[in-house]
């Protein structure tokens, strides 16, 4: 028999190449004559432009030419949005700022020099002469509407979206209903992928083509969008995601720089060089999070939660970038999480202010939601003083039985028992119980947290995505006998070269080794959409999953043709073709021999073995898990420690536990790092206070504890892999369970919520002067 | 993340280190291990028309004892200190201090000399160079001249240090017997510095009372201090648990503290209590008490 | 973000309010001064270089003195910028006779922008400090070297009692 390969701990053919350095990366790209950006950027968060003065600029050692906002006007299209919201409000996004910058960082200018230092000398010698204009950086003074950041709008308020379900007559006469009303404030976070953004933009005359390297996550949505920016046919557009270090959903998008760089090729007919410098990493690439949510919880003496009502106000920063609307539309979606609450009301506004763009960060949408109903469930466990194991139980729907929440969304399949059931014995819940009351008795502070999340990922059908939710996938077979994948997908740093490997291998019978898979170049792969929404393997593993089925049942035809034997008998294994029962057999290569000479092809089949399938996912899937985090809280210093964490996570069928263990050991860093450490912070100015990473706090390994973890696997019917998506579900479930813990060890000191992160001073506030002050 | 030009020195000899210092003055910054003044000049915030790299100047790597006395060269890097045995023996605050530093990567490369010219009032070592009265080796054409660890550090950012004087070396004294010395901190979750760190070297007689107590505070203020009014209530003294809490609130006594998006004054000056008194308790431990 | 502090000068309120409001003591005190000008609307254009340690910039500005209450009081408006970003102030300024002497006092507002403010928030606060501290230590000194009749002032440590 061919070696299993589907469910093993197979190791990433990604990772020679990575670990020696010797990949690419858009930075590695070197090409004749090849010519750099820097960018002048607002220091102002809303100022009108007067004037730009670049003359002295322009005389300096090796500039070629200088643009601002009105040098492109007309001639290179405006940053899209591809979220369709009713009623949204879309202000012009120019990729260089047309007589009003709106937030700290907003490219002004553009200098291009012949090297990246000239480039960078210049820009700072590059004089904008502003009016500064008042700045509104909080949501509450920007619903106030003044200052507005669009003046054309008459408020700052880009759209609002409501969702309610359930009965909730019945929920608010029912007399032993009590209430809670809290607001959680999810912060302002940023991305910090490994590699900043970069991209190389080079644009041929004589053919009339432009090929653009860019550090991303989707090369075919962007090829599309450049095609529409600089106006240049599609046909005659390549883009090329090479190597790219990480992302987390920030390079999900269409940034002005892209634009820029492709628009300055064609002018110049030179290819040109932009790399992201950190300060414009954490200035301006996307954002992530910061929403108020503001919460009303019903719930019964029991414990049972009847009813939800939350006020999510989401800061969309100054500018639509390409799915910013759209991410606090997937928490009012998510916000009853596993729960079977028969009330739902969610009012969703999102608003303008003077700062970056929010859009995806790893979970987009999803995190807030998970942080606002885990949270919930342990508020109401300490308000009627029980274990919040025991309200969850009370809330879960039951096992195996589809429910259709009152949000209208009705999940795959689950076991919510089962993931709970599980951590709590992985991690020792009561025992861990019983040494939290005998330290306390000490005054030691240990806290046990806990959250059983559930979110939405492989994302997703066409219907419900901007731009399509589909994945087309490709496996060639070579003449050699080699196979040759290609994925719409552009995995960065998951390794779907691994598990794509594996899908085709095992369905193929031939070694791992001689698989294969590219992705990230538009001209290599037909179509796709790319890497994003915990999507790749589901979706785009599903495509190839499908398009080996295709390979192998024409070499099945191929094979039963020469041996005299029925298509349907034919099987595949260790490097045969062959009947059930071996009696009729053919190498491997032999058959892909019969495709290529073609000789002796069966009537109306063509030569070669080339096989394409686009799969479109008739569903979202739900993978869930139960995590416990357990910290302990010096009660002098409000320093907390995480001391274990446990996360049990149910992502479907598992095709290589070590990536999967790789995705969620990543995740939980995110999540925790959020909880406890990170925050990316404006001032009332609108300057951004945290601009390098001595301020932004990046989550290390030396941070963390071991991790424990475990799975369940409950396959989902969506695709026929069974797979449900992994690459954000750590970051999901771990930011309510470090906050759950941390509150549950302060219980002593009656606090019932603290925002994040948790910090030791907030800590060592409430710890010194007791709740009342921080209520 | 792009610094403006600069001209490019690399002396091969400490006279032509020296020589070259002189001659640019306030022109030139000097570099070490390059992890604090790079940072700065890649944001253009500092912008030395010349640089010169001490790098090559491979004679001021070392650790040494010498009369009773240990000499560190000042472009020893905090790895090298921090995998010291002889330091680990005769003066074990100072490893324990470099353990406390940055990440692996800038204790590969950051030097003892370059941290302390830097003068970040965040900073780890001053808080040990303090508690252990060391003395710093200032050289310039004029000659050599020791400065005292207390007068070293002038203000924030901004050291004894005069124009075109490079930093040579660095003296502690030995570890005497019945004595203890130990650091402590918070750490900045970003930047790894100390929020508020303590660094003391605590000295018993022989029966039991406080000989000395040196104290090093950083983090708190705009550079590192003595906590001299805590050292004045422990001296001479029997220490207590309580002894040594009560001494310990008095270790931001007279200073004016920081305040930044990570803590505020009033926290800071409650986390130089606290942690003064558990490196207080450590040292005490350590010391055999 | 809030600046504050206080300084005992060995000089008579009058005069330490009449040399605050004379060019040339200022251009002479101020630390770094390269240019002091008056301006006609009574404004002054000044290019300063200012820092702390090794980080060091040219800064364009522009000093204006509104509410002149001489010799108690009288409050600034100040701008600047240069590479590290922009800075937007207002501040008040008082003295009180002690004696001889004259304490003055001072309290404001500033708006920092730019990389500074994005990259310096941990040291800001006392960076500024420090900068105020000097322009008091420098006026001090001038105040000792252009007045017959007093000596060069001890250094002080009225920082430590400021409180941010």
């Amino acid at each position: 028999m061919s070696p299993k390969l589907l469910g093993e701990r197979i190791k990433r053919k990604e990772d020679p190449r990575l670990i020696q350095g010797r990949s690419h990366y858009v930075d590695d790209i070197q090409l004749c004559e090849m010519v750099y950006l820097s960018f002048v950027r607002s220091p102002y968060a809303h100022a009108k432009i007067k004037s730009i003065q670049a003359e002295a600029a322009r005389k300096m050692p090796g500039v070629l030419a200088i643009y601002a906002g009105k040098g492109l006007e007309g001639r290179l299209g405006l940053i899209p949005c591809a979220a369709g919201l009713e009623g949204l409000k879309v202000p012009d996004h120019p990729c260089l700022a047309l007589g009003r910058v709106r937030y700290v960082g907003e490219p002004v200018a553009v200098v291009v020099a012949n090297g990246r230092y000239q480039a960078a000398d210049a820009a700072a010698k590059v004089e904008v002469d502003y009016d500064p204009l008042p700045a509104v950086t909080d949501m509450d003074k920007a619903v106030a509407g003044s200052p507005l950041v669009h003046e054309q709008f008459g408020d700052n308020i880009a759209f609002v979206a409501k969702l309610e379900g359930g009965d909730w007559k019945a929920v608010e006469a029912e007399p032993s209903v009590k209430v809670i009303k809290q607001r959680l404030i999810n912060q302002r976070l940023a991305p910090l992928s490994m590699e900043t953004r970069g991209v190389v933009a080079s644009y041929s005359p004589g053919e009339d083509t432009l090929t653009v390297w860019s550090s991303t996550q989707i090369p075919h949505l962007l090829k599309t969008q450049l095609a529409v920016m600089t106006g240049v046919d599609e046909a005659r557009v390549r883009v090329i995601a090479p190597e790219v270090g990480g992302a987390f959903g920030s390079k999900l998008n269409v940034y002005a720089e892209e634009g820029v760089a492709c628009f300055v090729s064609r002018q110049l007919g030179k290819p040109v060089k932009w790399i992201e410098t950190r300060r414009e990493n954490l200035l301006a690439t996307i954002h992530g999070r910061d929403q108020i949510d503001d919460l009303e919880i019903y719930f019964q003496p029991d414990g049972k939660v009847v009813g939800l009502k939350c006020h999510i106000l989401a800061d969309l920063g100054a500018y639509h970038q390409l799915l910013t609307p759209a991410i606090p539309t997937l928490t009012a979606l998510m916000i009853l999480g596993c729960y079977n609450i028969p009330a739902v009301w969610v009012e969703t506004t999102g608003v303008f202010t003077n700062k970056m763009s929010t859009d995806a960060y790893r979970g987009a949408g999803r995190p807030e939601a998970t942080y606002v109903i885990e949270r919930v469930m342990d508020m109401v466990a300490r308000e009627l003083n029980l274990d919040p194991v025991d309200v969850r139980l009370k809330n879960f729907p039951p096992p195996g039985k589809d429910v259709v929440l009152a949000t209208g969304v009705s999940y795959d399949t689950a076991n919510y028992q089962k993931t709970l059931k599980k951590v709590l014995t992985l991690s020792g819940y009561k025992k861990l119980r019983g040494e939290q009351a005998r330290l306390r008795k000490k005054g030691k502070y240990l806290g046990i947290g806990l959250s059983t999340y559930v979110e939405i990922c492989a994302m997703g059908p066409s219907s419900r995505m901007p731009a399509g939710g589909w994945e087309s996938g490709t496996v060639r077979v070579e003449p050699t006998g080699k196979v040759t994948v290609l994925s719409g997908t552009s995995p960065h740093g998951q390794g779907e070269e691994t598990s794509f490997a594996q899908i085709v291998a095992e369905e193929l019978g031939v070694p791992y080794d001689d698989v294969t898979v590219y992705h990230g170049d538009t001209n290599q792969v037909p179509m796709g959409i790319g890497t994003f929404g915990s999507r790749t393997t589901a979706v785009g593993g599903t495509a190839i999953y499908h398009a080996a089925r295709r390979i192998k049942k024409k070499m099945a035809r191929l094979a039963s043709h020469k041996l005299g034997a029925k298509p349907g008998e034919i099987v595949f294994r260790d490097g045969k073709v062959e009947s059930q029962d071996g009696s009729k057999s053919m190498k491997f290569g032999d058959v892909v021999g019969e495709a290529y000479f073609a000789k002796q092809l069966p009537p109306g089949v063509e030569p070669g073995l080339v096989e394409n399938y686009v799969f479109e996912p008739p569903n979202y899937t739900y993978p869930f898990g139960a995590h416990v985090a357990v910290v302990e809280v010096d009660s002098e210093t409000g320093e907390v420690s995480l001391r274990n964490y446990f996360a049990v996570d149910d992502c479907g069928r598992i095709l290589n536990p070590m990536l999967v263990d790789g995705q969620i050991h990543g995740g939980l860093a995110q999540g925790i790092g959020q909880a406890l450490w990170e925050e990316h912070v404006y001032d009332e100015n609108g300057q951004l206070l945290t601009g390098t990473l001595m301020d932004c706090a990046a989550p290390r390994a030396h941070q963390f504890c071991w991790f424990e973890t475990a799975n369940t696997e409950t396959r989902t019917p969506v695709n026929p892999l069974g797979v449900k998506g992994v690459g954000e579900a750590g970051t999901i479930g771990s930011t309510p369970a470090m906050v759950n813990a941390v509150l549950d060890a302060l219980q002593p000191f009656g606090v019932r919520h603290m925002d994040m992160p948790l910090k030791p001073e907030k800590i060592w506030r409430i710890v010194t002067r007791g709740a009342s002050e921080t209520a | 993340m792009i610094p403006e030009s600069f001209e490019y020195h690399a002396p091969q000899s400490l006279a032509e280190a020296v020589g070259l210092a002189a001659q640019l003055g306030e022109d030139a910054k000097l570099m070490a291990g390059g992890h604090s003044l790079l940072p700065m000049m890649k944001l253009r915030l500092a912008s030395p028309r010349h640089l010169i790299d001490l790098r090559r100047l491979s004679d001021l790597r070392y650790i040494r004892e010498a009369d009773g006395v240990i000499e560190i060269g000042a472009l020893t890097t905090h790895f090298q200190i921090e995998s010291s045995e002889l330091l680990q023996k005769n003066c074990p605050l100072l490893p324990e201090t470099a353990r406390e530093i940055g990440d692996v990567q800038v204790r590969n490369l950051g030097t003892l000399g370059g941290s302390l010219a830097h003068a970040d009032p965040a900073a780890d070592w001053p808080p040990a160079i303090l508690a252990l009265d060391a003395e710093i080796k200032a050289v310039s054409p004029q000659g050599e001249r020791w400065i005292t660890g207390r007068d070293f550090f002038v203000e924030l950012m901004t050291t004894a240090l005069r124009p075109g004087e490079i930093l040579t070396m660095i003296r502690v004294p030995i570890l005497p017997p019945r004595a203890g010395d130990a650091y402590l901190k918070l750490r900045q979750p970003a930047s790894g510095f100390a929020v508020v760190g303590a660094a003391v070297r605590l000295a018993l007689n022989e029966s039991g009372h406080v000989e000395s107590a040196a104290i090093g505070v950083t983090g708190v203020g705009p550079k590192a201090y003595r906590a001299t009014a805590t050292e004045r209530e422990l001296a001479g003294k029997s220490l207590t648990g309580r002894r040594l809490a009560e001494a310990a609130a008095h270790a931001a006594d007279g200073m004016e503290a920081n305040s930044d998006l990570f803590a505020s004054a009033e926290y800071r000056r409650h986390l130089a209590a606290v942690y003064v008194r558990r490196a207080l308790q450590c040292a005490l431990e350590r010391a055999g008490a | 973000m809030r600046i504050e502090g206080s300084r005992q000068l060995a000089a008579p309120r009058e005069t330490v309010f009449q040399r605050l409001m004379d060019p040339q003591s200022l251009a002479d005190a101020l630390p770094g001064c390269e240019k002091l000008e008056l301006q006609p609307d009574g404004s002054y254009h000044t290019t300063l270089k200012v820092g702390i340690g090794s980080i060091k910039g040219i800064y364009q500005g522009r000093i204006e003195i509104v509410d002149p209450v001489p010799p108690e009081s009288f409050r600034m408006k100040v701008e600047g910028k240069g590479a590290g970003g922009f800075l937007k102030g207002e501040g008040r300024v008082s003295l009180a006779a002690q004696n001889a002497e004259t304490l003055i006092s001072y309290s404001g507002e500033a708006q920092i922008g730019g990389m500074m403010a994005s990259v310096g928030q941990r040291m800001m606060r006392v960076a500024a400090q420090q900068i105020a501290h000097q322009f008091f230590e420098a006026f001090a000194r001038h105040l000792a070297l252009t007045l017959p009749s007093t000596s060069l002032p001890e250094p002080d440590d009225s920082r430590r009692r400021n409180s941010s």
